[in-house]
């Protein structure tokens, strides 16, 4: 017993060893078990958009249409290099206002989740360990809590129009929402329209991106 | 309790101790506490939708809420413990901290300035990092360990000077595990899933940062310092012997492993899922062995609580602390989960844990130790100590009840379909009742720093007022 309650026993075996034991279940063995699925940069999340014509690109070329002044002021053309930069500027604004706080990112296979948040008409779009092993999920964005509903599906459920009149007063689309405006991701053009900044433009790619590897492109629209 | 804590006479003992060090962290860790209180309740106002500055950048809520758990952790938590750690360690152990004049001043301004840029980066430059109690910018996270590892130096330099002559007492084990602990998970939360590691694997290590913060900083420094404070103010040992060590070890077993149980039926392999899940049950029975142990020791001297103030906010905490880890034990199989994951019930079960156990333990302790640092036998005014105690306690009861009723109501009709505007309605009166428990436990902590600041400053005159009423 009296060993059991000297510093360098504590240190050593309470300290140290349980605890890398827990981390060693709880952390090195998920990851090995993860090893094979492979680890995605933006760059690579880009291509691939691009590649594949995903939703998440048609939006993107959708906003440098709709807003070309803006868009060439801070993006300039449509390729996969401004793609990746508005996903890295989009990504940080939604970390930094704290989004993550009340908008989760992750479908459970529980409790009719895949109705509420999946894609509609499609029955079993429960989250998966692939689609979060990229850059933008380190650390991931799970989320603890929701207010407002899960977002790993967004661009399956509402677009760009949508979300520009929802990021600047939430009220107009979801009335009796509790969600705060966020008017400083726009400006107002010459012609005195209010329409995205730098990062407004960031924020609508990363949230039009968000589960678009599962989406379709829609039929009418043509890329150019 | 063992012979360290009561060995040398009294007037020894207050030599060992720096005075100014606890006052300074004591005092800085209240502020920050009124601070964070008002920011959780601006947070509050939103939910309720009103929003006091609406289209202002940098008080946008999603913001202050980062300020409000990071700050509830590093601002108000740490400094407390810190602050009573420097009274607590070299009493236990009979040995000054490493370095008091310098390492100790160096500490205190690193910490105030760790989190005043922490609150700077986050409302105004946008920086902050999406790791919940880690919202701490990724520049600054080197830095917070580095503190930590110098808080190590700092307090264990006595405990490993104490346990060379004798086993140590209880406080020193928990001491001296989180000493180690709190940098390896510090480190481990912060840069792990940053830079080593992305997707469902970082997820287990967030998931166990989130929990081992509470779990390997926070409860064992609680726990240790409720293991002196109790027998001193009772002015009898502990229970048992046996119970303090099945407890400890327990502790130090189980919890590190409890993490992944924040994100059950996630992506995260399902072993580690289990795991964690049989984990947090176990770590049920060690809590227990705890409390059993703290009961016990009251016995036959119930009535104390009656009296003292600062051990019936212990108590209080105790009992809370109970109710939380039975709620865990609960909460973390599947089936419960189903239900109350991601619903204000696990809010209210965090405000159980950080404010009525944790903030009732620091609270308790700083008034015992607060009128002992400025030379005087008791708080300004007993009044005032016995209304803000009311005030905390009913406001923090309130706040539980409200929000675990509102985790049922949202996790039930999430389950039901129906459209997702109908759980923010229902929630509603739900969150103005939350508003005003908010307003409870302001109210009961600016008076009790009411009471803190006019002990500080009230003359002689009124001290011996006290005596003769």
């Amino acid at each position: 017993m009296g060993k059991m309650e000297r510093f360098p026993f504590v240190v050593l075996v309470a300290g140290l060893l349980f605890f890398l034991f827990a981390d060693f279940i709880s952390w090195a063995l998920p990851i090995f078990v993860l090893k094979d699925i492979p680890m995605k940069k933006v760059s690579d999340l880009a291509a691939e958009a691009k590649a594949k014509n995903t939703s998440a690109w048609a939006d993107f070329e959708r906003i440098a249409m709709y807003y070309p002044e803006q868009f060439k002021k801070y993006y300039g053309e449509v390729n996969e290099k401004s793609f990746e930069k508005a996903l890295r500027i989009g990504h940080h604004w939604y970390v930094a206002e704290g989004c993550w706080n009340c908008h989760s990112q992750m479908i459970r296979p529980v409790s009719n989740e895949t109705l509420r948040f999946g894609i509609p008409g499609v029955s079993n779009t429960v989250s998966y360990p692939s689609e979060y092993q990229n850059e933008l999920q380190a650390p991931v964005l799970w989320g603890t809590k929701r207010i407002g509903p899960d977002l790993i599906r967004e661009a399956a459920v509402h677009n760009v129009d949508w979300q520009v009149a929802h990021l600047y007063d939430p009220q107009t689309t979801s009335p009796g929402s509790n969600m705060p405006g966020y008017p400083w991701y726009f400006e107002k053009d010459k012609n005195g329209n209010i329409v995205p900044n730098e990062r407004g433009i960031g924020l609508l790619t990363y949230i039009m991106w968000l589960g678009s590897w599962e989406v379709k492109p829609t039929k009418e629209w043509a890329l150019k | 309790m063992a012979a360290a804590t009561t060995t040398a006479g009294e007037v020894q003992l207050t030599n060992l101790v720096n005075y100014t060090l606890v006052k300074l962290h004591v005092a800085m860790g209240l502020i920050f506490f009124i601070i964070v209180g008002l920011m959780g309740f601006l947070y509050s106002l939103q939910l309720d939708g009103i929003y006091p500055f609406p289209g202002i950048e940098f008080l946008s809520p999603g913001r202050v809420r980062m300020i409000h758990t990071a700050g509830a952790a590093y601002g108000f938590l740490v400094n407390m413990f810190t602050g009573l750690l420097y009274w607590a360690v070299p009493r236990f152990t009979g040995y000054k901290v490493f370095d008091e004049k310098y390492l100790g001043g160096f500490m205190f301004i690193g910490l105030q300035a760790a989190v005043l840029i922490t609150v700077v980066a986050i409302l105004f430059l946008g920086q902050a990092d999406n790791v919940e109690w880690g919202e701490t910018p990724w520049w600054l996270d080197p830095i917070i360990v580095a503190w930590l590892l110098l808080h190590a130096v700092q307090f264990g330099t006595p405990i490993l000077k104490a346990s060379q002559k004798a086993p140590l007492y209880v406080t020193g084990w928990y001491v001296s595990a989180m000493l180690v602990w709190t940098p390896l998970v510090v480190f481990m939360g912060n840069f792990i899933p940053r830079f080593w590691s992305a997707g469902s694997g970082a997820g287990a290590v967030q998931s166990t940062f989130i929990h081992d913060l509470v779990g390997l900083y926070v409860t064992p420094v609680a726990w240790g310092l409720m293991y002196y404070f109790v027998p001193v103010i009772m002015k009898k040992p502990m229970w048992s012997h046996g119970l303090s060590l099945l407890g400890f070890w327990g502790l130090a077993f189980f919890y590190p492993m409890n993490g992944v149980h924040h994100f059950l039926w996630s992506p995260i392999p399902m072993f580690a899922q289990y795991s964690a899940v049989f984990a947090t049950v176990a770590i049920e029975f060690a809590v227990t062995s705890v409390l059993i142990n703290f009961m016990m020791t009251l016995r036959g001297s119930a009535e104390v609580l009656k009296y003292n103030v600062p051990l019936r906010y212990m108590y209080t905490g105790a009992i809370f602390y109970w109710i939380t880890c039975f709620q865990c034990a609960f909460h973390v199989t599947l089936t419960f989960q189903k239900v109350i994951h991601f619903t204000d019930w696990v809010t209210g079960h965090a405000h159980l844990i950080m404010f009525g156990t944790f903030g009732m333990w620091v609270l308790g302790m700083a008034e015992y130790v607060w009128p002992r640092l400025f030379g005087k036998e008791t708080m300004y005014s007993k009044g005032m100590s016995e209304g803000a105690y009311w005030l905390l306690t009913i406001g923090v009861i309130a706040m539980f009840v409200d929000l675990t009723a509102a985790g049922l109501v949202q996790g039930f009709d999430w389950i039901g379909l129906n459209p997702w505007i109908d759980s923010v309605n229902f929630s509603k009166p739900f969150w103005y009742f939350r508003s005003v428990a908010g307003i409870m436990m302001l109210t009961g902590l600016l008076m009790y720093a009411m009471n803190f600041y006019k002990t500080a400053t009230a003359g002689k005159g009124l001290e011996a007022q006290l005596r003769n009423a």
